[in-house]
């Protein structure tokens, strides 16, 4: 039934019967028995990827959301994630800035704002995309409803890409649900030693596909696509004139943030050097600040 | 018989004459009455009045005795009246020639056995004295020193009542206290705390000595247990040295909160540091007749937070209009108080709940949960801090080593903040401006002049950076400061860069 309150805010219902209901929601375990969706659904003749991580992400999940995010929305993929805090928000963002279809799915009625700091994505996601529930419009946000709407991301993509997860993150949730569902699950490779890859490594030993670029991921949609070389730091300085210190700190900093002190240490440099050096970085974008001067590479 | 006698007394830092008058008249009851508009405890020094009287050897005549404290609209509180009432009934008495008493101003607080106490507030009594042309000032010894630092009136230091009669009476001859305050403030002191005892901590050392050298507003932002509070401590070690001019304003103040020592004048810049818990009152000064608060005490010194989100919101934001006026307004039914509060606020603060961001192996802290902490401090406040640095942890290595590389003593810091303070106070000579902090938005343009390279990193950082209007001055004045560090007339692009280098990370 579509109450006027929900039509005026454009919020549609649909059940499996409706033509426009999605076929890829049909097929899984548990399927819904209807969605509200906000805006658009995904075109069906398009491939759909879920770029979903860990809510509390590194500065390398986030540029790592954001890569692979641009690249795949760039190459006319339909990014599908939960509009979550850290990595999913990251991911939907990218493919928003570039004015490409993305779509989220909520574990809230579509009245509700859920997280807050995403106000942005939830404002700008309806020009290109949409909103999709299953539950109704003002139905708050419970913690217990949030697992089961990860079975919608995983049904509406036809690849999972898990930038960043810990151990315990509830993205394993939407692994499990994904496989049950015959989805190809691809993993973003972390070091051994950081416990916010800790999850996506422990993926990729059970044999989950690596994406070492996403190239990997365009190839299994069976999407042409150049080479796309792996983000190479050395090659983002060609051209830029940089003085010889400057090269020095950029080459000293990875994507995990580091203090101006071990900066310090790191390359030997006078102090009184270094904040010149590291502000014309900054300013040419090469590198951001996190904290207090504490810096990192932007990819 | 009549006569009178000048006193003073104080407003908040305001000081005001008083004229003290006794009369003696024949007929009717004996009666000792004291009027003018007063407190609790001024009435009450009449008994204390008559008993020194008699343990000196003098008795309070069985007349009519009226004591009126001038100009009587306005409330007398406190104890310094004693000594100016006890003269003025001895000269109404025929005991002490009113001749003597003319130009003379006396203050001071009685015992019953007729020997005098120090009283608050004597050195701006002293100030106001000489201005209004008064040749000598008599005061209780205790409070010889404080009043001696002042040049051009003479001061008069006595012990007890016998002694003041003796000598007004000019039986005896007592030399006045004599201060050379310029004398007092070449002695070298001691610091408890020196920045040899921090180890490492480049980027902080600097960052204090930039703050310290143009009394810049500073933060320190680092992880629990990284040295915050350690470097807090050693800053009175690198402190500019005081001149005389501030030496006495810093002493005023001390003096009006009773707080002064022996020594009569604070030679050093002070150094307050209120737990988190105090009240915005004792922040800013209050009372029911307002005394200085903690803004104040720390005036040309140091003012440091420690656990800066700790402290209530309320008791920050009252820091807001001092921290822009450089003094602070207090209203009381009694009149408006306003004391001095040109301090340089250091504060330390951890970048987020658990204190370890952006150390993500540690720290679990949400983005919500940092902005939050964040957020406690409100963004004016924020706004009006120039330097924010970074305090790392030191790493096991570097706490172990015996000779760590580099652990400069703050004596050589503050010869080098000395040097800078000279170059400023030679700049602003003949204006209110002591150090760049002080800087105006007009005055900005005058000695923050930028070249056009210098203007054009400038633009771009502020399009790229997102930084305030204030920020932009912020950026001027701290970058004026680095400059006179470096000897050099003109701001430099490295000058520049340093100090946007110091802005807060958080809202960059």
């Amino acid at each position: 039934m579509q109450d006027n309150k929900y039509f005026s805010e454009k919020i549609t219902y649909l059940t499996p019967f409706d033509k426009a209901f999605p076929e890829k929601l049909k097929d899984i375990p548990n399927p819904p028995s209807g969605i509200y969706v906000k805006g658009q659904l995904p075109d069906p003749n398009i491939p759909s990827v879920a770029i979903i991580g860990s809510r509390m992400a590194s500065a390398y999940g986030i540029s790592m959301a954001r890569y692979f995010s641009s690249h795949l929305s760039g190459a006319g993929v339909q990014i599908i994630s939960g509009i979550a805090k850290g990595v999913d928000g990251v991911g939907q963002r990218t493919a928003i800035e570039m004015g490409n279809p993305t779509f989220g799915v909520l574990g809230c009625g579509l009245n509700e704002i859920y997280p807050k700091e995403n106000r942005d994505i939830f404002e700008s996601i309806l020009k290109n995309g949409g909103l999709i529930s299953e539950y109704p419009p003002d139905t708050k946000p419970l913690a217990k409803l949030f697992p089961l709407r990860n079975r919608l991301i995983s049904g509406l993509a036809d690849i999972i890409l898990v930038v960043e997860a810990g151990e315990h993150s509830g993205t394993s949730i939407t692994v499990s649900r994904a496989l049950e569902q015959g989805k190809d699950v691809f993993a973003v490779p972390g070091r051994i030693t950081d416990p916010f890859s800790a999850g996506c490594n422990q993926l990729i030993r059970d044999g989950a596909g690596i994406a070492l670029s996403p190239e990997a991921i365009l190839n299994a949609l069976g999407l042409p696509s150049e080479s796309i070389a792996p983000p190479d730091c050395k090659k983002k300085l060609a051209g830029l004139h940089l003085a010889k210190l400057e090269k020095k700190v950029y080459i000293s900093l990875d994507l995990y943030p580091k203090s101006i002190e071990s900066i310090l240490n790191q390359t030997g440099a006078a102090l009184a050097e270094l904040y010149p050096a590291l502000l014309r970085l900054k300013l040419l974008g090469l590198i951001s600040e996190t904290g207090q001067n504490n810096y990192y590479r932007n990819l | 018989m009549f006569s009178s006698i000048h006193s003073m007394t104080l407003f908040g830092m305001h000081v005001q004459r008083v004229e003290v008058e006794a009369d003696l008249a024949d007929g009717g009851l004996p009666v000792f009455e004291m009027v003018g508009f007063l407190s609790g405890e001024v009435k009450e020094s009449k008994e204390r009045i008559r008993t020194a009287l008699k343990n000196s050897g003098y008795f309070l005549p069985p007349k009519r005795i009226t004591v009126n404290l001038s100009p009587a609209n306005m409330k007398k509180s406190g104890s310094s009246f004693d000594l100016a009432v006890a003269i003025s009934l001895l000269s109404s008495m025929g005991l002490i020639v009113p001749e003597e008493l003319s130009d003379t101003v006396v203050s001071g607080e009685l015992s019953l056995s007729g020997d005098l106490h120090p009283v608050n507030g004597i050195l701006p009594m002293v100030m106001e004295a000489k201005k209004s042309g008064f040749r000598r000032f008599v005061l209780p010894m205790a409070n010889a020193r404080e009043g001696g630092a002042v040049e051009g009136i003479e001061v008069i230091g006595v012990h007890n009542l016998k002694e003041v009669i003796s000598y007004l009476n000019g039986s005896i001859k007592i030399a006045p206290t004599v201060l050379s305050v310029d004398e007092i403030l070449k002695n070298a002191h001691d610091y408890p705390h020196d920045f040899s005892e921090i180890v490492g901590q480049l980027p902080l050392r600097r960052g204090m000595e930039v703050a310290v050298a143009g009394m810049h507003n500073i933060m320190l932002i680092g992880p629990p247990g990284s040295g915050k509070s350690m470097a807090a401590k050693c800053m009175p070690s690198i402190l500019p040295p005081l001149s005389k001019e501030e030496c006495l304003e810093i002493t005023e103040i001390y003096s009006v909160a009773g707080l002064l020592g022996d020594t009569g004048l604070v030679t050093e810049r002070p150094f307050m540091s209120p737990h988190h818990t105090v009240s915005p009152q004792a922040l800013s000064g209050g009372g029911h007749v307002p005394k200085p608060g903690a803004v104040s005490l720390s005036h040309r010194g140091v003012l440091f937070l420690d656990e800066l989100p700790e402290f209530s919101r309320r008791a920050l934001e009252i820091l807001r209009q001092p921290m822009e006026d450089k003094e602070i307004h207090i209203s009381r039914t009694q009149g408006n108080y306003s004391f001095p509060a040109n301090c340089l606020l250091a504060a330390a603060m951890n970048p987020c709940p658990c204190g370890y961001y952006p150390d993500r192996n540690r720290c679990r802290c949400s983005e919500s949960e940092i902005h939050n902490y964040l957020n406690r401090i409100s963004g004016p406040l924020l706004d009006r801090i120039d330097i924010c640095v970074p305090v790392s942890e030191i790493p096991f290595q570097e706490l172990s080593q015996s000779t760590p590389a580099y652990n400069e003593a703050s004596a050589s810091i503050r010869a080098r903040v000395s040097e800078a303070a000279e170059i400023q106070k030679k700049r602003y000579r003949g204006s209110s401006i002591h150090f760049n902090s002080d800087l105006g938005v007009k005055e900005l343009s005058i000695y923050c002049s930028l070249g056009l390279k210098e203007s054009r990193l400038l633009e771009q950082a502020f399009s790229s950076l997102h930084l305030s209007a204030r920020a932009y001055h912020r950026v001027l004045k701290c970058a004026r400061t680095i400059a006179d560090l470096d000897h050099k007339d003109k701001i430099s692009y490295d000058h520049l860069s340093e100090a946007i280098g110091y802005q807060n990370g958080f809202r960059k």
